[in-house]
């Protein structure tokens, strides 16, 4: 049996969980889901006491660690990620990450649907993702990115025509219109209350199907706290802007260099 | 509370006789403790000090191989918090220290809460002095102690001091640690406030035993400043390997620490969270206590770490790529910031202009070396603010300066000499942050001005400010410069002190980007 501590501050949810895994099934403890934008940071660590005491559960016991790895809120997922490093360094345990669109994802995994989970990029951008759900099980099709909330609504028509997509995701609070519009009769739209990650959801994903020790998780990765990142799927504006300069300016070789074309 | 204990001086006599009246029936008169003062090496007399005024005072006398204390008070608002048995403690490791190994004193009979003080730190009662209170002819129980040097005796006042060190802080002079200090706290501190992610393991506020800093500066170079963003991020990558191997260095596990120190203001905002954010982790997984350290207060104890002399009161001019402010510390812990750059830091200005002439990033190095070879005198640029009359500083007007220059040479078609430029710019900054210094360490009485931050290392300016001050009788502190540039060590030394002060960052605190100084 293995106490097992889930995170996610990517979107303006503070998300903890805490589970037992015995090897074969994941069993939800007890789960804390805070609306508090951009305060993870004051939040999170109190949740997460709060909730062991709740559980009657002590934090040496915990023997594994869980976060959500975005994409969202590069600050937010930032402080989930840093307080999870924190956490599992502290205990000497293994960190498993566990994308924050597809523990949304998870949320339906009973349901025999698409879903498209659209994850708020701000800057008039989504993180669009879509997942087959079917019997308990979570499949994403395709990788992360971040793009125009009508290119990914187009592209989602395109796919699988004729069969519904169900629609959640909290970048649906800004762009619900512009989805709908693209796949007219086939959206349907989660309830607002399912647009986010949940500390089950999160337990419950990264687990999912899981062979343990190794196998949490499509994400999962090694467990080492040092090795695990956020997801980020832009770079830096500094970065973009870098790139934008030098691709205008693109030279004869069409290769731009190391340091991206300047020295 | 911010508080600091220092000898008794005469300057102090007048809130000392006022608590000495509120304090006794038959109060000392201000004679009687000038004549104290005047008494030498036999005695010893000290203050508690603190933002409010001085809080209570205490004095000893050296008989032969006794020790009498002579007077012990605390300001009625200050009571209840140890500081008379951290003074107490203090007048016995002093005694302890000349080799002295019994103490004796007299108290009212009718006094219960000195005399339980007393027996707490190993009094008992030994005989009366009949009618020794002339007001209403009580007798004074007279009461020793023995054995000063003894084991056990040790170890009592080392709980007593320990007590007391929880509302008062013993930095200045040598006031209750070293005869039976506490135990030397073995703090971990973890720093991100800007472009370098850092950790180290200091014992005791000064024994580094290992510091780290993985450093982003190829990361940001070439966009010739720190993007906030990138610095996140690498911070998030680093933290865990920077922080395993301060512990790997240091030879310590996580079990063998007292405290864990962050940095968690002032910087960049995305930056200090990372740190904050992994420190409250950690924190909670293995239930050390954490210490919140402000970034400024960890450049001046950069001082202190580096030469252990370096104490208050002083002056000390805080220089680097986000920061430029002259700060008076009357003790540790308590600092008057006399004034700000009013734009631009000072590293932030060469960085600019070692832009501008195509050095590249960081600029402070580039100019500073490339102004070795020129003539400072070459260009005029103007002093900012040097005739304003207050400690603030202006650095956006000379950067400005610089450009129209270059400007102007360009269009005329001559051709720029760089050396001559870069020596002219660093002229001008370091004029004016030499003469306000200087008035600074003179108007506050001081004979100690430290440097401090990433500018430090500039030569020229220690140079310059080295002799300046050294004109008016005043030491300038440099730390070493792997202790000016942003480093770990520096917030576990700020940490200690504000650990063995009891203070504690909550579970909730947030990242303070604008945290000042005070």
């Amino acid at each position: 049996m293995t106490l097992v501590l889930a995170i996610d501050t990517a979107t303006e949810e503070c998300a903890v969980g805490i589970g037992e895994w015995d090897g074969a099934a994941m069993t939800v403890l007890g789960e804390t889901n805070l609306d508090v934008p951009r305060s993870a940071l004051t939040h999170v660590v109190p949740a997460i006491d709060r909730l062991l005491k709740d559980c009657g559960a002590r934090i040496d016991r915990v023997g594994a660690v869980v976060c959500g790895r975005g994409p969202g809120s590069f600050t937010g997922v930032r402080i989930g990620v840093a307080t999870a490093k924190g956490i599992a360094s502290g205990l000497a345990v293994p960190l498993y990450g566990v994308g924050t669109l597809d523990a949304v994802a998870r949320r339906f995994a009973d349901h025999d649907t698409l879903v498209g989970v659209v994850g708020d990029a701000m800057r008039k951008e989504v993180y669009p993702a879509l997942f087959r759900c079917s019997r308990g099980r979570v499949e994403r099709l395709g990788g992360y990115e971040v793009t125009l909330p009508a290119v990914a609504a187009a592209r989602w028509a395109e796919t699988a025509a004729g069969e519904a997509i169900l629609l959640a995701g909290n970048g649906l609070a800004k762009y619900e219109d512009v989805f709908i519009t693209a796949l007219g009769e086939r959206a349907r739209v989660a309830p607002r209350d399912d647009w986010t990650p949940t500390g089950a959801s999160l337990l419950l994903q990264a687990y999912a199907g899981a062979s343990a020790p190794e196998g949490a998780g499509p994400e999962a990765g090694s467990g080492d706290p040092a090795t695990l990142l956020p997801i980020y799927t832009r770079l830096s504006d500094a970065e973009e802007a870098e790139r934008a300069h030098c691709g205008e300016g693109l030279p004869a070789s069409g290769v731009s260099g190391p340091g991206g074309g300047r020295s | 509370m911010t508080t600091c204990v220092r000898p008794m001086r005469a300057s102090d006599l007048d809130a000392v006789v006022a608590i000495e009246r509120a304090t006794f029936p038959t109060p000392w008169t201000r004679g009687i403790f000038i004549g104290e003062l005047l008494q030498g090496e036999s005695r010893r007399w000290t203050v508690v000090t603190s933002p409010t005024g001085i809080l209570g005072y205490s004095g000893s006398m050296q008989a032969g191989d006794e020790s009498h204390v002579m007077n012990l008070a605390v300001r009625a608002d200050a009571r209840g918090s140890g500081l008379g048995a951290a003074m107490l403690a203090d007048l016995m490791s002093d005694a302890a220290r000349r080799g002295v190994a019994r103490m004796t004193l007299e108290v009212r009979p009718s006094n219960a809460s000195a005399i339980a003080l007393y027996e707490a730190a190993g009094f008992h009662a030994a005989g009366e002095r009949p009618g020794y209170y002339s007001d209403t002819g009580e007798p004074a129980l007279i009461m020793w102690t023995d054995e000063l040097d003894s084991k056990g005796m040790r170890e009592r006042i080392r709980e007593l001091s320990e007590r007391g060190l929880r509302s008062i802080s013993k930095r200045a002079g040598s006031a209750v640690s070293p005869a039976g200090g506490p135990r030397r706290a073995l703090v971990l501190a973890i720093e991100s406030s800007c472009d370098e992610t850092a950790a180290s393991v200091v014992r005791g506020g000064h024994e580094v035993l290992s510091s780290v800093v993985a450093s982003q500066v190829d990361f940001h170079s070439r966009f010739g400043g720190v993007v906030p963003e990138i610095a996140s991020r690498k911070h998030t990558e680093a933290i865990v390997g920077v922080v395993d191997q301060a512990l790997t260095d240091a030879g310590v596990g996580l079990g063998d620490l007292d405290a864990i120190g962050v940095t968690y203001g002032p910087g960049l905002v995305g930056a200090l969270v990372v740190g904050v954010a992994y420190a409250k982790g950690l924190a909670l997984a293995t239930g050390l206590p954490l210490v919140g350290v402000n970034h400024l207060e960890g450049h001046l104890f950069a001082n202190n770490l580096a030469d252990p002399t370096v104490e208050p009161p002083l002056v000390a001019l805080i220089v680097s790529g986000g920061h430029t402010s002259l700060v008076h510390v009357p003790a540790w812990g308590i600092y008057h910031t006399l004034g700000s750059t009013l734009d631009d830091a000072a590293g932030e200005a060469f960085d600019k202009v070692a832009k501008l002439l195509g050095l590249g990033y960081p600029g402070g190095p580039a100019i500073s070396s490339l102004a070795k070879m020129g003539d400072p005198a070459a260009i005029a640029f103007p002093r900012a603010m040097i005739n304003s009359g207050d400690y603030d500083f202006s650095l956006s007007g000379l950067k400005t300066a610089v450009l129209t220059y270059v400007d102007r040479e360009r269009k005329a078609g001559r051709e720029i000499h760089a050396p001559d430029l870069a020596a002219s710019f660093q002229a001008a900054v370091i004029d004016v942050q030499v003469f306000k210094a200087v008035r600074a360490a003179e108007e506050f009485g001081v004979t100690m001005f430290c440097l401090a931050g990433g500018v430090a290392a500039n030569p020229a300016l220690r140079d310059a400010l080295r002799v300046a001050l050294a004109a008016h009788g005043v030491r300038l502190s440099v730390p070493p410069f792997e202790l000016c540039t942003d480093n770990a060590a520096m917030i576990a030394a700020a940490a200690n002190f504000r650990f063995l002060r009891g203070e504690r960052l909550g579970l909730d605190a947030e990242a303070v980007p604008d945290l000042s100084l005070s």
